[in-house]
């Protein structure tokens, strides 16, 4: 009977390949600059901002992506600076912002498991609209367009951020506008995949194709690739199987990961030379 | 004659954020342009730090900088597009996705400036670096697959290709083998020579401070503690117990 829903499934299958490629090509640039934990701890701030969204019956994507900023202004210049360790940093910010979300969704007028809550918790097809759409696809082509102009840059970062320093690049504005896209990324994929999982997908396509590639330009590629396929598996095996769709895009997207690992070359290799880090 | 000075540090202290003690404290010193200075001194004597200083990385500090007589403080970005540096002990992981040819290009994206592509003529100045310093076949290795002597060679050729004024270079001869150690001195001397650069060397090794320079500058805790020719150090880096030319054993 689901299957009849065509409209539905056509526009859940657009924005699995959207936030997929999106979140696989924003990844790259977090992982490779190390700001795990700041996308670590924005992807926990957007779900406590869409839950305040559904609790005051604001857009729970304006809620969702103030509070992703407001985490990513927090603790981006500290940890820029590096005065507090970042772990530090993420084992204070992760509790508090999943400690706000459920205060916030237990404010919701008819408490429970509503679908609007349910959906910011582990995300659904059903509620993505045709604005969803639009949004992504204008994120999606203003995030290829950044990195188009800006390769040169963010390949001198991602190296070294120090070396590009040192050779006159001004890093913060790019590495600040990083932190942002990702948190708008996040923000708008988060009805997909649920404010709980949703940083898996910024780290397991990144994660996984850096396994296997030795030339940036080819990671910078297949890493969004990895990731549209992989939200659209996710997307029919929870058809297939009616399980929640969030969960099904990662546990395929964890199970990518893995299989990555056991098959990768350099990891092989650096067991082999017994100096894994 | 003030066009001749190219660096110059007035009573300059830098001290790193957290810190309370000055790394390096009442700096003065100039440099002159074409000059070929050896920088030499104890372990965490603060020679690190004074290069970092020059070229405005380590920003917070009491005292001027000037480097081609712009205030580095302000104007940091561009004095370092002029500046090929080296830094210390800079190794890349196994596995990371950046060739040697990248590594090498790289050092001049700051020159090219927002939103340029390198052009042929920038892809070319890598080329030659890399050939300059006989690695031009390993340029579409991976850097990471390099060895640690096959490393500092990239990161010379990529500071070389910028086309820089000035060299700053934190012990880059570490870890050559020996005949490179013998070689690449001399070539940076010859290089120096050439195309009129200023150049700043942090060593271990005596013998190349001997043969290569006229200049030497001791730092020991955190002070410039001599200034002079090479012939009149040796003795006081020679009685050093840390100055030992701890790099002649290593390999
Ligand atoms: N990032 C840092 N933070 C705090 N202290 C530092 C830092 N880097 C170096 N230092 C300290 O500054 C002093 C000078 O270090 P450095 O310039 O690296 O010496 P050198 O290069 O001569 O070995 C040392 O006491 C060192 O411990
Ligand atoms: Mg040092």
């Amino acid at each position: 009977m689901i299957w009849l829903e065509y409209v539905i499934m056509q526009r859940a299958l657009i924005a699995c390949i959207l936030a997929g490629f999106l979140m696989g090509l924003i990844g790259v640039f977090v992982v490779r600059m190390r700001l795990s934990a700041i996308g670590y701890s924005m992807s926990h701030g957007a779900f406590a901002g869409a839950a305040l969204g559904v609790a005051t019956a604001m857009d729970p994507l304006v809620t969702g992506l103030a509070f992703a900023s407001g985490t990513a202004f927090l603790i981006g210049p500290i940890a820029d600076k590096a005065r507090l360790h970042v772990d530090t940093i993420t084992s204070i910010v992760f509790p508090l912002n999943m400690a706000l979300a459920f205060v916030f969704l237990t404010l919701t007028p008819e408490i429970g498991l509503t679908s609007q809550v349910a959906n910011v918790l582990w995300g659904s097809i059903i509620s993505v609209t045709n604005n969803d759409l639009v949004y992504l696809a204008t994120l999606f082509a203003s995030a290829v367009a950044i990195v188009y102009f800006t390769w040169k840059e963010l390949f001198a970062i991602m190296f070294n951020r120090k070396l590009a320093e040192a050779d006159g690049i001004r890093t913060k504005p790019f590495v600040y506008m990083i932190i942002l896209l990702s948190g708008v990324v996040i923000t708008f994929s988060l009805k997909l995949v649920g404010g709980l999982l949703i940083y898996a997908l910024i780290f397991n396509p990144a994660s996984t194709t850096l396994q296997f590639f030795e030339d940036m330009r080819t990671v910078v590629i297949v890493s969004p690739l990895i990731g549209a396929a992989t939200t659209v598996s996710g997307l029919l095996v929870s058809l297939v199987f009616d399980l929640p769709v969030g969960s099904c895009i990662v546990i395929v997207s964890t199970i990518v990961f893995a299989v990555a690992l056991l098959l990768s070359p350099k990891r092989r290799r650096k067991e082999e030379n017994g100096n894994e880090k | 004659m003030t066009e001749d000075v190219i660096i110059k540090l007035e009573n300059v202290s830098t001290v790193y954020e957290g810190e309370r003690r000055p790394a390096i404290k009442g700096i003065n010193l100039t440099v002159n342009r074409n000059e070929l200075v050896y920088v030499v001194g104890p372990n965490a004597s603060g020679k690190t730090t004074l290069l970092e200083t020059i070229n405005g990385l380590l920003p917070p500090f009491n005292g001027k900088v000037s480097v081609f007589g712009l205030d580095v403080q302000s104007h940091g970005r561009e004095v370092r597009r002029e500046i090929g540096y080296v830094p210390q002990d800079f190794m890349v992981k196994p596995g990371e996705p950046y060739t040697a040819f990248d590594v090498v290009l790289m050092g001049c994206y700051g020159q090219i400036g927002f939103l340029n592509r390198p052009s042929e003529e920038d892809k070319k100045r890598a080329e030659q670096a890399m050939k300059l310093l006989g690695i031009q076949e390993l340029a579409s290795r991976p850097m990471g697959k390099l060895s640690g002597g096959q490393q500092q060679k990239v990161m010379l050729a990529r500071a070389m290709a910028k086309k820089p004024r000035i060299l700053l270079l934190d012990e880059p001869f570490s870890n050559l083998d020996p005949d490179s150690r013998g070689q690449i001195p001399l070539l940076i001397t010859e290089l120096h020579e050439k195309q009129d650069l200023t150049t700043l060397i942090v060593t271990h090794d005596i013998h190349h401070m001997l043969e290569h320079c006229n200049r030497v500058i001791v730092v020991t805790g955190g002070r410039i503690t001599f200034d002079g020719t090479p012939e009149k150090a040796l003795p006081l880096v020679e009685n050093h117990p840390h100055t030992t030319p701890l790099e002649g054993h290593h390999h």
